[in-house]
C-alpha cells in the first residue's frame, strides 16, 4: 500500500492552490486548443515551453499535462459539430459523431464523447498509478543495450508501422534525427553540422521544430490551399443522454478503455489503432448495426473517444518510467522534463517521487475538471469556433512568435520557424507524417548515446545486441513489427482477392 | 484541360526526392568534417552522422524512383485545392519575415500586430475577400493590438520572460 501513501502525498502537493490554479488553467487551454482547428496540443505545449525557465518544475508538469488531455476533450466537440477530426485519434469520432449530429442528436453525442472521456481518462489513471512503478522497477535492470532498441523499437512504429507509406515514414524519421544532430556531440562534446553559426551550437529548439511544422506550416498550408473550404457546423442541442443512451454508452467506454490503453504504454505511439479497433468492436457487438454510418450510433462514439483517451494516458507510462515519447505531445513533455535538467527513466520514480506522483494525482483532478468544463459549458468552447478563420490563423502565428521567441530571444530562430513551417507546407502537400520528425529529433541524440554506451560496453563489438537476453527479445519484436503488418496486409489481399474470382 | 492535382504531379515529387537526395549530400559533407576519434567504444561521434547520410540519401532515391515510375505510392492527396494560391501565400510571409526583421527594433506588440494584419490579409485574399480599405486595416490593427499586448504583458510582468519592447517601460 505504499503506492497509496505515494500517491496520497501527491494529492497533497497537487491540491494547493496554486498547483489546483495550474491544473484548471492547463485544462482551460487544452480544452481551447482542442476545440480550434488548426491547433493542437503538441503547438500548444510547445509555445509556452518558455514558462520553464520561471515556473516551478511540478507546477509546469501539471499545468502541460492538463492541456495534453484536455485537448482529447476539446476535440471530440469538434469533431462532432464540425466534422474536421482535429487529430487522427479523433477520426472515428467525427464519422460516426458527426451523423449522430446531422440527425439532431449533437448534445447526446458530446455528452457520452465528455463523460466516455472521464471514464476512460479516470480508469486509465488508476491503472498508470499502480502499473508505472511496477514498470519503472523492472526497467531499471534494463542497461544501454536494451535502450537502444526500445528507442529503435519507438523509432519503427511511429515511422514504418503507423501511416500509409513505410518510405515517407522512414524520410520524416532520418530528417528528424538529422535536425537531431545538429549541435554539440553529448559525449565527446564536439560541434556537428553548425557550420560556423553560433546559434546553431546549442542544437534546433524542440519548441521551433514542433510550431514550424505544425503552427506556421498548417497556417501557411491553409492559406496556400483551404481558402475555399467551406465549413457547415451543426446545431448545438442540449446534453441530456436518455436511459437508453446510457445503458448503451458504458459498456462500451469501459470495452474501449481496456483496448486503448495497451496501446498507449507500448511504444508504439498512436491512438488511431484503437480507435477504430474500439469502433470494429462496438460495431460488431452493437444490437443496432444499422445505425452505425446512416444515423449514427452511439456507441461508436462513446467507445472510440474513450478509447483515445485511455491510450494518451497510458502514453505517459513509457514517457515517464522508460523516458521514451510515443506521440508528438508526449515528445515535446520529454522537452520540458530536459529544460529542468530532469531526465525521466526508471530513476524519476526515486529522484523526482514527489514530482511524478503529484502529476499522477493532478489527473484524478483535472479530468474532473474537464468533465465540468466540458458539459455544462459546451455551448461556450462552440462559440470559439465563431473566430473568423483569418484571425485565428493569425492569431496562432504571434503565438508562435511569442513561443519561439520567449525561448531564446533570437530574431534567427523566427527566419528558421519560416523555412520549418514551408518544409510543413511541403510534407503535408505530399503526405509525409510528421510525428516522426518531432520523435526523432528528440530521441534521436538519447539514442545515439545510448548506442555508443552499449558499444563501449561490448568493447567495440557489435555482438553485444546479440548477446542478452533482453535485447534479442527487443530485437525479435521489431523485425516482427517490420514484418507481421505487411504479411498480414499480403494475406488479407490474397483472400479478397480469391474471394473475388 | 483537367487540372492535375499538384501533389500527385510528377516534376514536383521528383524534386521532393531530389531534394532529400541534395540533404544527404549536404549531410555526408558534414560527417566527414566530423573527427572519428572513438575513444575506447569503438564509435566515434562521426558514426550517426553518416548512417543518418545514407539513409537519408536511400530514402531521397527510392522517392526519385516512386515519383518516376508512377508516382509516391499510396499517396493521400493533400486536402484543399489542387493548386496553390500565391498571393495569400506572400502576404503570410510577408508578416512572418519583417516580423522576424523588425521585432528586435520595433518591440514585440508592434512587431506582432504587424505581422497580424499582414497575415489576415494573406487569409482573406485566400478566401477571395481582401479589403484594402484603410477602416479594416485599421480594426485589424486594433484587434491586433488588444491580442499581442496583453500576452506581452503577460510574459515579462507575471513570468518574467524577456520580450523586445520598442521602449524601456515594459509596456510597449
Amino acid at each position: 500500500m505504499e503506492t497509496l501513501n505515494l500517491l496520497m502525498q501527491g494529492f497533497a502537493t497537487a491540491a494547493t492552490p496554486i498547483n489546483l490554479m495550474w491544473a484548471f488553467v492547463g485544462c482551460m487551454i487544452g480544452t481551447a486548443v482542442g476545440v480550434l482547428p488548426g491547433i493542437g496540443p503538441a503547438v500548444a505545449v510547445a509555445m509556452l515551453l518558455p514558462i520553464t525557465v520561471k515556473v516551478e518544475a511540478t507546477a509546469s508538469m501539471i499545468f502541460f499535462a492538463g492541456i495534453y488531455y484536455g485537448a482529447m476533450y476539446g476535440g471530440s466537440t469538434t469533431s462532432i459539430l464540425l466534422n474536421t477530426p482535429g487529430e487522427a485519434g479523433s477520426m472515428v469520432t467525427a464519422m460516426e459523431g458527426n451523423k449522430m449530429a446531422k440527425s439532431g442528436r449533437a448534445g447526446a453525442a458530446l455528452a457520452t464523447a465528455a463523460i466516455g472521456s472521464f471514464v476512460a481518462g479516470t480508469i486509465a489513471t488508476v491503472l498508470v498509478t499502480f502499473f508505472a512503478p511496477l514498470v519503472a522497477e523492472y526497467a531499471v535492470r534494463l542497461g544501454p543495450p536494451e535502450y537502444f532498441l526500445l528507442m529503435v523499437l519507438a523509432f519503427t512504429t511511429v515511422s514504418a508501422v503507423l501511416g500509409k507509406s513505410t518510405l515517407r515514414g522512414m524520410v520524416a524519421l532520418f530528417v528528424g534525427l538529422a535536425m537531431g544532430l545538429i549541435g554539440i556531440d553529448q559525449i565527446t562534446g564536439q560541434a556537428r553540422y553548425t557550420g560556423g553559426v553560433p546559434e546553431l551550437m546549442d542544437g534546433i529548439e524542440v519548441v521551433l521544430i514542433a510550431v514550424g511544422l505544425f503552427a506556421v506550416g498548417e497556417a501557411l498550408y491553409n492559406v496556400m490551399y483551404e481558402g475555399r473550404v467551406d465549413e457547415t457546423q451543426n446545431r448545438l442541442t442540449s446534453t441530456h443522454m436518455t436511459k437508453e443512451e446510457w445503458k448503451r454508452s458504458w459498456p462500451a467506454w469501459i470495452r474501449a478503455t481496456f483496448i486503448g490503453f495497451p496501446f498507449g504504454t507500448v511504444p508504439a505511439g498512436g491512438s488511431e489503432i484503437p480507435t477504430f479497433l474500439s469502433y470494429a468492436a462496438e460495431k460488431k457487438l452493437s444490437k443496432n448495426p444499422e445505425e452505425f454510418g446512416t444515423t449514427g450510433a452511439i456507441e461508436g462514439v462513446a467507445g472510440p473517444e474513450a478509447a483515445n483517451n485511455a491510450a494518451i494516458t497510458a502514453t505517459l507510462i513509457p514517457l515517464l518510467t522508460l523516458g521514451i515519447p510515443t506521440s508528438n505531445t508526449t515528445a515535446i513533455l520529454l522537452g520540458a522534463f530536459q529544460n529542468y535538467g530532469i531526465n525521466p527513466g526508471p530513476q524519476l520514480f526515486d529522484t523526482n517521487g514527489a514530482l511524478v506522483w503529484a502529476l499522477i494525482a493532478s489527473m484524478y483532478i483535472g479530468n474532473v475538471m474537464l468533465l465540468i468544463l466540458n458539459l455544462p459549458l459546451v455551448g461556450l468552447w462552440v462559440k470559439l469556433l465563431n473566430i473568423p478563420k483569418s484571425y485565428l490563423y493569425a492569431g496562432i502565428l504571434v503565438f508562435s512568435t511569442l513561443g519561439v521567441y520567449g525561448m531564446r530571444q533570437s530574431a534567427f530562430d523566427l527566419v528558421l520557424l519560416y523555412a520549418i513551417g514551408l518544409l510543413g507546407v511541403v510534407m503535408r502537400r505530399f503526405d509525409f507524417p510528421s510525428a516522426p520528425v518531432v520523435v526523432g529529433m528528440i530521441l534521436g541524440p538519447l539514442a545515439e548515446a545510448q548506442m555508443r554506451n552499449a558499444v563501449s560496453i561490448g568493447e567495440g563489438k557489435w555482438t553485444i545486441f546479440l548477446e542478452r537476453p533482453g535485447s534479442i527479445t527487443l530485437l525479435v519484436i521489431i523485425l516482427a513489427v517490420l514484418i507481421l503488418p505487411r504479411v498480414l496486409r499480403r494475406w488479407a489481399a490474397r483472400k479478397l482477392a480469391l474471394a473475388q474470382a | 484541360m483537367t487540372q492535375q492535382h499538384s501533389s500527385r504531379s510528377k516534376p514536383l515529387q521528383t524534386l521532393v526526392g531530389l531534394g532529400l537526395v541534395a540533404l544527404s549530400l549536404l549531410l555526408a559533407w558534414g560527417a566527414s568534417s566530423v573527427s572519428s576519434e572513438a575513444g575506447y567504444g569503438g564509435v566515434g561521434p562521426n558514426f550517426f552522422p553518416w548512417v543518418v547520410s545514407v539513409a537519408v540519401l536511400v530514402c531521397g532515391v527510392l522517392c526519385v524512383v516512386q515519383a518516376l515510375t508512377g508516382g509516391f505510392r499510396d499517396l493521400e492527396e493533400g486536402s484543399g485545392d489542387p493548386r496553390a494560391h500565391w498571393k495569400g501565400f506572400v502576404w503570410v510571409s510577408a508578416g512572418l519575415l519583417l516580423n522576424a526583421a523588425l521585432i528586435t527594433t520595433l518591440g514585440f506588440i508592434l512587431s506582432c500586430t504587424l505581422c497580424f494584419v499582414l497575415a489576415v490579409r494573406g487569409f482573406r485574399s485566400s478566401e477571395g475577400e481582401l479589403d484594402l480599405r484603410l477602416q479594416a486595416w485599421i480594426k485589424d490593427t486594433a484587434i491586433g493590438i488588444a491580442l499581442s499586448a496583453p500576452v506581452f504583458w503577460m510574459f515579462t510582468k507575471m513570468l518574467a520572460i524577456n520580450l523586445p519592447g520598442l521602449t524601456n517601460t515594459g509596456w510597449l
